[in-house]
């Protein structure tokens, strides 16, 4: 079916890319919603200032950011403090983003060397959720098992001391209060961009025509025919 | 003063070279409101173009009832819709009920093509399809039907639909999706909803939506739509290619505070993200003159024209020495625009008089120019017609045209239309081009891509 692909120059492409209308409102839009949603606070109210696009109250991206940094450097218990205190709902109907948080709040125990705190919290806090719900009960476990290795870096769930481990619990209270907020969760700009490499592939299905494959400098690539 | 006629031509000129000419260009046009609403669904039954004598149509041209024998297969009762299905949404949908199923319940509905043998089944002739209730079967373009579901009778409610996105035919019975069938490149639009009825006194109901719906359309839609989403968010993206992108239309435009507070934040943050530098040379491109950039936008915002003009002069006088360019025209425009906002009209009108009077009769500019001196018709200009141009908005097109000037002045630009546009905007020109591209190539069937409904689109009321 190759031969029947309709062949589009780059001479013809270019000139149906400048036909298309794209309204500077709406890409400020998009880059307002992409600093919201990723908590700019700052970087937002200067947008707003200097493109004069408007926003949502920024009042709600400063306190989604403190709960976020709290957990990003380690402070759990700060962090569930000051969800609660945005709106008590949150934890409370969301039981998994709780045991998460709690099990987050181990590992940092851990990390800083405080066993018996650990032991203690553990034993206390953790365990009695963990007899509601299989899947945490297997959590703590792995958890708990940072306690039986002297070099935790080099033992299998290792994993859980690392910094990616704090960034996926931050991601998901993140999440949740945006939910909470009624707020979309995700930035448009990245799903844009996935649609972008997403129409290609479908056109190429059709067409042969000049693509965009580095999407970070957006150059445009003459046809591969 | 030079003559109009030289003026023309030089325009003329220019038109190759003066980028500020662009965003003249995509302003005219912009402000036109292209809601053109195609009016041609399928409202009712054809009753010209039917089986005449086989069947009859009701008055209000929604049911048809057959009042005859059925002798043989090519006395079948079939009636299209007034219009065809349209092309221009995801989903075409429509329903039948069935009030009675007659002698022998040879009922069928389906889509058919413009030139259907308007004696037969839909579905036993080629280019046509129908879901049959006396045996539940399928028919696409055979005599020969497939198992497909259940059959239909008396009371039941059938609906058939288009799925243009997933080329899909799908059908439904009281309110449950029954199951879908490819629609294959032979089955082009036009397609007409059909009908059929074909033994004594079977009667079917037809609603193109002036009722109701019995099935969810709005859900089911709305599930295709995610199924769609989903496997988009499933393609990968590097990392932090969003922060770039952003950044580099921060870049582009002289946003410079944005910037600054985004790069400071984006340090902090744990862990910092570093946004690869591989392309160094674009980046010194952009960063070409952004303290001059953000100055002039930031005056041009605030309706300071005068100094604007004279920053320019001072620091980029080759982008304001030609006097008919478009960047002077629009800044000129735009220093009337001012006035006008202030209330100082006798001053708007000598500043008219002086400066834009010169760019009347010329095409590229007259639009504007007449928008301009219409503002002074207004009591209330604001809420006249022209009163997009005391709009935000307006001022932003003037510092974007400076913007895009001063960057085309840096001598390591390598092609002067890089200055119009930012990576995003490139990026979001590919992909409407694309799926406008890929629309136009499917016979432009399904639903056009436009920015602003994805822009709009998952915000909760």
């Amino acid at each position: 079916m190759a031969a029947s692909k309709k062949v589009i120059t780059r001479e013809e492409w270019e000139k149906k890319l400048n036909d298309v209308k794209i309204r500077k409102e709406d890409m400020n839009k998009l880059v307002m919603n992409f600093l919201v949603t990723e908590g700019f606070v700052e970087a937002a109210e200067k947008f707003r200032k200097e493109s004069g696009t408007e926003h949502i109250d920024l009042a709600t991206i400063t306190d989604r950011m403190a709960v976020k940094k709290a957990v990003q450097s380690g402070n759990v218990e700060d962090a569930i403090e000051k969800v609660n205190d945005l709106n008590p709902e949150i934890l409370d109907t969301n039981p998994q983003l709780y045991f998460h948080l709690q099990q987050q709040r181990l590992i940092e125990l851990i990390r800083n060397g405080k066993i018996e705190e650990a032991l203690e919290f553990a034993q206390e806090e953790l365990a009695p959720r963990g007899e509601e719900n299989q899947s945490f009960l297997e959590d703590l476990e792995r958890t708990v098992a940072l306690l039986a290795f002297e070099d935790v870096s080099n033992c299998p769930v290792g994993e859980l001391l690392d910094i990616s481990q704090r960034l996926k619990t931050a991601s998901e209270v993140n999440a949740a209060i945006l939910t909470s907020q009624s707020h979309e969760k995700d930035p448009k700009l990245p799903s844009l961009l996935k649609m972008l490499i997403w129409a290609q592939n479908q056109l190429d299905e059709k067409a042969a025509y000049p693509h965009i494959k580095d999407l970070s400098s957006a150059k445009l690539e003459d046809p591969v025919i | 003063m030079m003559s109009v006629s030289n003026c023309k031509k030089k325009i003329e000129d220019m038109k190759n070279e003066d980028l500020a000419l662009y965003f003249l260009q995509q302003q005219i046009g912009s402000n036109d409101d292209d809601s053109s609403v195609d009016s041609s669904v399928p409202t009712e039954l054809n009753t010209i173009n039917s089986s005449g004598g086989f069947a009859v149509v009701s008055r209000d041209k929604l049911s048809v009832k057959y009042t005859n024998v059925n002798l043989h297969g090519h006395d079948v009762g079939v009636i299209q819709s007034n219009n065809p299905a349209p092309t221009n949404t995801m989903i075409y949908y429509f329903e039948i009920f069935v009030k009675d199923a007659g002698a022998k319940g040879h009922i069928s509905i389906g889509f058919t093509s413009n030139n259907f043998k308007m004696r037969r089944q839909p579905g036993w002739e080629p280019n046509s399809c129908g879901y049959h209730g006396d045996d539940g079967l399928l028919y696409c373009g055979h005599a020969k039907g497939e198992p497909f579901g259940p059959t239909y009778t008396s009371g039941d409610i059938v609906g058939a639909g288009i799925n243009y996105a997933q080329r899909l035919f799908f059908f439904t019975k009281n309110a449950q999706l029954v199951g879908t069938a490819y629609k294959d490149n032979t089955m082009n639009p036009p397609l007409f909803p059909t009908i059929a009825v074909h033994s004594l006194n079977e009667e079917v109901h037809v609603n193109f939506g002036q009722k109701p719906f019995t099935f969810d359309l709005k859900e089911f839609e709305a599930q295709e739509r995610m199924k769609q989403q989903v496997k988009i968010e499933e393609i990968p993206l590097p990392p932090n290619l969003s922060y770039g992108i952003v950044r580099s239309y921060l870049l582009h435009y002289g946003y410079e505070d944005t910037l600054d507070s985004f790069d400071m934040a984006s340090r902090s943050t744990v862990p910092p993200i570093c946004i690869a530098q591989e392309n160094g040379i674009d980046e010194q491109e952009i960063t070409y003159a952004l303290n001059h950039r953000k100055t002039l936008r930031q005056l041009i915002r605030d309706g300071e024209i005068d100094t604007a003009f004279g920053k320019l002069r001072e620091w980029y006088p080759q982008i304001v020495e030609d006097n008919t360019s478009a960047t002077c025209f629009l800044l000129h425009s735009q220093k009337f625009i001012e006035l006008v906002r202030v209330g100082a009209l006798e001053e708007a009108v000598r500043y008219g008089r002086t400066e834009l009077s010169t760019f009347f009769g010329l095409p590229v500019f007259q639009d504007l120019v007449k928008d301009c001196v219409a503002l002074l018709a207004y009591e209330r200009p604001l809420e006249s017609s022209v009163g997009y141009l005391l709009k935000d908005s307006q001022r932003e097109v003037v510092a974007d045209t400076v913007n895009a000037m001063i960057l085309s002045t840096n001598p390591n630009m390598k092609e002067s239309k890089n200055c119009l546009h930012s990576y995003l905007e490139r990026l979001l020109r590919q992909l409407t081009a694309c799926c406008l591209e890929r629309r136009s190539l499917s016979g432009d069937q399904g639903e056009a891509f436009q920015l602003q409904r994805v822009l709009s689109a998952g915000k909760r009321a």
